[in-house]
């Protein structure tokens, strides 16, 4: 009887999803999903702040006209223990077009007036993904396309000032006539 | 007045991934004695609005605006003593899942009990003797037997049957099913329907009834709200919904029920599925699946419009949909027609809409 390692079924090559021998370099880290430690709250928020990264990426940099862009927004705790920053609201952190959030010209919500924390176990990576249709809300029940040309994606997390604290990214792209 | 009247309810859950809006801006009334039906896809916002109704909404979720307002008091103005002496007396829910809704370390007779000893004051004694009656009341066999039995001893239907019983101890004005069968199978979910039908005729209970199913609405119903995205997007009485339905949603969820004796190869579905309600896409939540989508439908979200005087819909509307097609934003229309047919006979009844092809 042939036995499975004999057959074709098994393949051994440097595909992502096949198994090989290659021993892994780092330690898998905890996954996000707990709550990070009481004792987060107590790092320094410029250290917290520090050890938090930030990145906005897309797929590609130009965009025909029309098409939604998807964006991947990346957290990264870089340190070996907990840490969380405190937001001005439950709304932990928000994207923008041009400086123009969530690209809406009109306030979409309105976040409880209270504070919460945006928080990381050690060495944690948070990714979300996201679509900008390529159009701007106007009203609270009309919106209007993008026109061709440059525009900037940026995402922060929700705190005073994202950009200084250094818990902002953005990346530029481009919509073009096909 | 109306028993229950729900005005511009919003319910926001803040996670990390971003700000789920799970209803938007709903607004409806149940009055006395009335059985009113929700239907919707899974994540349509149907368990959100009735679980906001008994303030049962937990962190991350949040009831930011709009006024539940039951016999006149709005509940979220209530403290939280005086909702407790809501729920399970004056306000019942049937939950979905009814092995969950029961503690398992009490007797089914027990949790019963419990809310009777509570909220009307009965003795141990006058609770076990109205429990056994209740009991036997849904249909449970040898109910003073089976009031000593734990939720494990009880099949899936039994256990439903002793949600039922708990739910109708108190008397209650209003009763909220959410999804009463959808872990039953066929022929106890119509023992079921008929036991709350039947009950709520006795008790004169007004019910929330939330499905997907809907020839369960159809059945029960007098008055039907049909919610997609978290929005409402037709509500109409029963017959109407069924024989002229307005909204394209409606007419693809009726559509792609099953029928006996069909001809097709496959069954009709609405393509794609419910948007994620972190963003919806701009314009009309349902455009990107709906058949008659236009240009239009991209850029302007429709309101909730009273079809009868073309203004925006008010919670005493009769019948209200929210497309474009009613405030004649839309150049081509809604191209489809109903056709009822005679399922004894199979000769056609009273079509009524005009265009397309769906048997609806």
């Amino acid at each position: 009887m042939r036995r499975i390692y004999e057959s074709d079924a098994l393949r051994r090559d440097d595909g992502p999803f096949s198994p090989t021998e290659v021993k892994r370099q780092k330690r898998p880290q905890r996954n996000g999903t707990g709550e990070p430690s009481f004792l987060s709250k107590f790092i320094p928020q410029a250290m917290a702040n520090k050890a938090v990264y930030v990145s906005v990426t897309t797929p590609r940099k130009t965009y025909p006209r029309g098409v939604p862009i998807p964006f991947s927004v990346h957290f990264k705790n870089s340190m070996p223990f907990s840490v969380s920053i405190p937001t001005k609201s439950p709304l932990l952190w928000t994207w923008n077009i041009d400086e123009i959030i969530e690209a809406s010209h009109v306030s979409v919500r309105d976040p409880p007036d209270e504070t919460d924390r945006f928080g990381f176990n050690r060495g944690e990576r948070k990714t979300f993904t996201r679509r900008w249709s390529q159009s701007f809300r106007l009203t609270d029940s009309t919106w209007e396309p993008a026109a061709t040309g440059r525009y900037t994606i940026g995402v922060g997390i929700n705190v005073d000032d994202p950009v200084s604290a250094g818990l902002y990214d953005e990346v530029t792209i481009e919509i073009v006539d096909e | 007045m109306a028993l229950l009247e729900i005005k511009d309810l919003t319910v926001r859950f803040y996670t990390q991934e971003g700000v789920v809006t799970a209803v938007d801006n709903l607004s409806y009334q149940i009055k006395r004695g009335e059985k009113f039906g929700v239907v919707g896809e899974s994540g349509a916002g149907k368990s959100v609005t009735a679980l906001s109704l008994m303030r049962l909404i937990d962190s991350p979720g949040r009831i930011e605006s709009g006024e539940i307002l039951f016999k006149g008091q709005n509940i979220l103005d209530m403290t939280e003593k005086e909702v407790r002496s809501l729920r399970g007396n004056e306000i019942s829910m049937i939950f979905q899942d009814a092995q969950t809704a029961l503690n398992p370390v009490y007797t089914v007779g027990e949790q019963i009990s419990e809310a009777m000893r509570h909220h009307l004051g009965y003795s141990n004694e006058e609770a076990r003797e109205r429990s056994i009656q209740l009991l036997d009341q849904v249909g449970i066999p040898e109910a003073e037997t089976r009031y000593s039995d734990y939720p494990h001893e009880f099949s899936g239907g039994m256990q439903q049957r002793a949600v039922i019983a708990m739910a109708l101890s108190c008397d209650p004005d209003l009763l909220l099913c959410d999804e009463p069968t959808t872990a039953l199978d066929v022929t106890i979910e119509t023992q079921i329907l008929d036991l709350i039908e039947e009950l709520a005729d006795e008790f004169d209970t007004a019910v929330q009834l939330i499905t997907h199913d809907l020839g369960v609405v159809a059945d029960i119903c007098d008055r039907v709200m049909v919610m997609y995205a978290g929005k409402p997007v037709e509500k109409a009485p029963v017959e109407e919904l069924y024989y002229d339905p307005k909204h394209p949603y409606t007419v693809g969820l009726m559509s792609s029920i099953p029928r006996v004796g069909d001809t097709r190869d496959r069954l009709q579905t609405i393509p794609g599925t419910m948007p994620d309600l972190v963003e919806l896409p701009p314009g009309c939540s349902f455009h990107p699946r709906c058949p008659f989508a236009e240009d239009a439908c991209t850029t302007t979200e429709p309101a909730l419009i009273d079809i009868e005087s073309s203004d925006e819909a008010t919670v005493d509307s009769s019948r209200a949909a929210a497309c474009l097609e009613y405030t004649d934003q839309l150049q081509n229309g809604l191209d489809y027609e109903v056709r009822v047919v005679d399922e004894n006979t199979g000769s056609e009844m009273n079509p009524t809409q005009t265009g397309g092809s769906q048997n609806v």
